[in-house]
């Protein structure tokens, strides 16, 4: 029971509820039918991966080892940001690559967005670890798990006295990097399926070619993909509370109630941005 | 061919600007205590340590250099779109934008000060007078670097964002960078700069900040002195990579194959990850597994 008199924690790993669940579907059938309704089958189909993309970012999110204030004093390990900031940090960078990539293809600009976000994922963790062993002298070491479960390292006789560990072990960088991928992978695919959709209605709707709207087309997907993007990953951060190590950290199992939540939401965001030219028309 | 030198010659110019923004963030974020070290500097007065501290933490450092450089993008672009030079009103952007950074760590500074009044912690004028000018000194290097980073990517690359759109992208990102490189430096070596080197600080010291500097009390400019000899140019070797990278893949390699840049940045990737193992293996083999200190020096400490 906790203070507030709501359901007994468990672990820290609390399954969906069954109303959660019924409402979450609810709210993701009225979504889609809404897409069909608004923009037809197009629509249809940008929401369904416009969800998916949204469902990519909270799953990412959990991969990033984040260890918050704790991190920064070698109290805890991981790096020392705060969950959602970090992730978009990735996530951003790898819709700034898709973007670039876009008029090349569908793959090579979902492929260049979750390289993007990957590399801003690789080159912080290591310079993270840089700072930890030459500026502070501290190796890395896992207060969650005793040994490494890709380079066998083992942590006990490294970590310091009265701390939860501290750095970034192999296992944390490699989980760093996946979220960073899936981040921008999520978030590019968000970008994409918006782009066709404004390609697609706003030279009807201003009368012009589809070069003359591009700018408008490109920088409305653009700030509903960052916006997404942040609503996704602010829910994957309440669902994580506070700080995570990585794929190896108890916590990452907690994943599949931000992965329906981030489903709920990015469909009921997403009718907005789909729907966005047909709401303008109607006032 | 020349169009490929031009792209790499951009690209070296934006990793440079990247750099110097990367580097001014952290000290600015630093001499105003917005990144987790925060934390301690609120903390302390709670456990009766009174200090003179500038604390100016009502954000992460990614949003609120989002805010900022959004913000100087959007006034440059709008001043572009008035005729004025690109340079003047990339000048004249960030100003303005600094302006708004000034406002935020003055409230902020006095909020998060005075909520502390209960335990005796004073709000310092003179501290508010010459820490706030230096942060936003800092701050406007930052954003002007990265602001005519944004503008060199659609003017010279043509990358599709609109610049305040970008400015969004690249200042979270560098928010992102500076304060997961340069926050442990900050908080471990500085604000602890009494424990041990070489270990974590134990929970139990936490609030127990290094206050006196070698004459009188420590104010956030020592901080800033300190964090610009190793966190500053780490974390602006840090964006600075991050942005090369980003840019050189697609600039030279997307000219070959359009799956060019994304081998290439898969291979960078797994440079990185030997890098970062090489790291952790030559700390683990140099520096050895932990020992407690001595009871005669933790009685003396």
């Amino acid at each position: 029971m906790s203070a507030l008199g709501g359901p007994k924690q468990t672990g820290g790993i609390q399954p969906p509820t069954a109303m959660g669940l019924v409402i979450g579907i609810v709210l993701i059938v009225a979504a889609l039918a809404l897409a069909y309704l608004l923009v037809q089958m197009a629509g249809l189909i940008a929401l369904v991966g416009i969800i998916i993309g949204g469902v990519l970012i909270a799953f990412g999110v959990h991969f990033v080892p984040v260890g918050g204030a704790p991190a920064a004093m070698g109290q805890a390990p991981g790096i020392a940001t705060g969950v959602a900031m970090l992730a978009a940090g990735a996530g951003l960078a790898g819709l700034f690559g898709g973007a670039w990539a876009a008029p090349l293809g569908f793959g090579v600009a979902l492929a260049g967005g979750a390289i993007g976000g990957g590399l801003l994922m690789a080159i912080t963790c290591t310079m993270v670890n840089v700072i930890y062993v030459f500026g502070m002298g501290i190796p890395a070491a896992s207060g969650k798990v005793d040994k490494d479960p890709i380079t066998g390292d083992t942590f006990p006789e490294f970590k310091s006295q009265g701390t939860e560990g501290h750095g970034l072990p192999f296992i944390s960088w490699v989980g760093g990097v996946i979220g960073g991928a899936l981040g921008g992978l999520g978030g590019t695919l968000i970008y994409l399926q918006l782009l066709d959709v404004y390609q697609a209605q706003l030279p009807v709707i201003l009368n012009a070619t589809v070069e003359q709207i591009a700018p408008v087309a490109v920088s409305l997907a653009g700030i509903f993909a960052v916006g997404m993007f942040l609503v996704n990953a602010v829910l994957a951060a309440y669902n994580i509370t506070g700080t995570i190590e990585g794929p190896h950290d108890p916590k990452f199992k907690r994943f599949p109630r931000a992965i329906i939540a981030a489903a709920v939401a990015s469909a009921v965001t997403g009718i907005f941005a789909i729907g966005l030219l047909q709401l303008v028309g109607v006032f | 061919m020349e169009e490929i030198v031009f792209g790499i010659g951009i690209t070296a110019l934006a990793g440079a600007l990247a750099t110097v923004a990367g580097a001014a963030e952290d000290v600015e974020s630093d001499i105003g205590s917005q990144g987790d070290p925060n934390s301690q500097v609120q903390l302390a007065p709670q456990m009766g340590y009174i200090h003179r501290i500038f604390n100016k933490a009502i954000a992460g450092e990614p949003p609120a250099y989002g805010l900022w450089v959004a913000l100087g993008a959007g006034l440059a672009w709008a001043f572009m779109a008035m005729q004025i030079n690109p340079i003047l009103a990339i000048v004249l952007g960030s100003a303005l934008a600094v302006f708004v950074q000034g406002i935020y760590a003055t409230t902020a500074y006095l909020g998060r000060t005075a909520s502390l009044a209960k335990f005796g912690q004073p709000v310092y004028i003179d501290i508010l007078k010459s820490m706030t000018t230096v942060t936003m000194a800092h701050a406007f290097i930052a954003i002007f670097a990265t602001v005519a980073m944004c503008h060199l990517m659609i003017s010279a690359l043509g990358h599709p964002f609109p610049l305040p759109l970008l400015g969004i992208v690249w200042g979270i990102a560098l928010g992102a960078a500076g304060s997961a490189t340069g926050n442990p430096f900050y908080g471990k070596e500085r604000q602890y700069q009494e424990q041990k080197f070489g270990a974590g600080v134990p929970i139990s010291a936490s609030g127990n900040i290094v206050r006196y500097a070698e004459a009188g009390q420590r104010n956030s400019l020592d901080n800033g002195f300190f964090s610009a000899k190793l966190g500053g140019p780490a974390s602006g070797i840090c964006f600075g990579l991050i942005v090369f990278f980003e840019l050189w893949r697609t600039v030279v390699f997307e000219e070959f194959n359009i799956w060019g840049p994304i081998v290439v940045g898969v291979v960078v990737i797994l440079v990185f990850a030997i890098i970062d193992r090489y790291i952790e293996v030559w700390a683990r083999k140099n520096f050895g597994p932990y020992t407690a200190p001595e009871a005669t020096e933790e009685a003396s400490s």
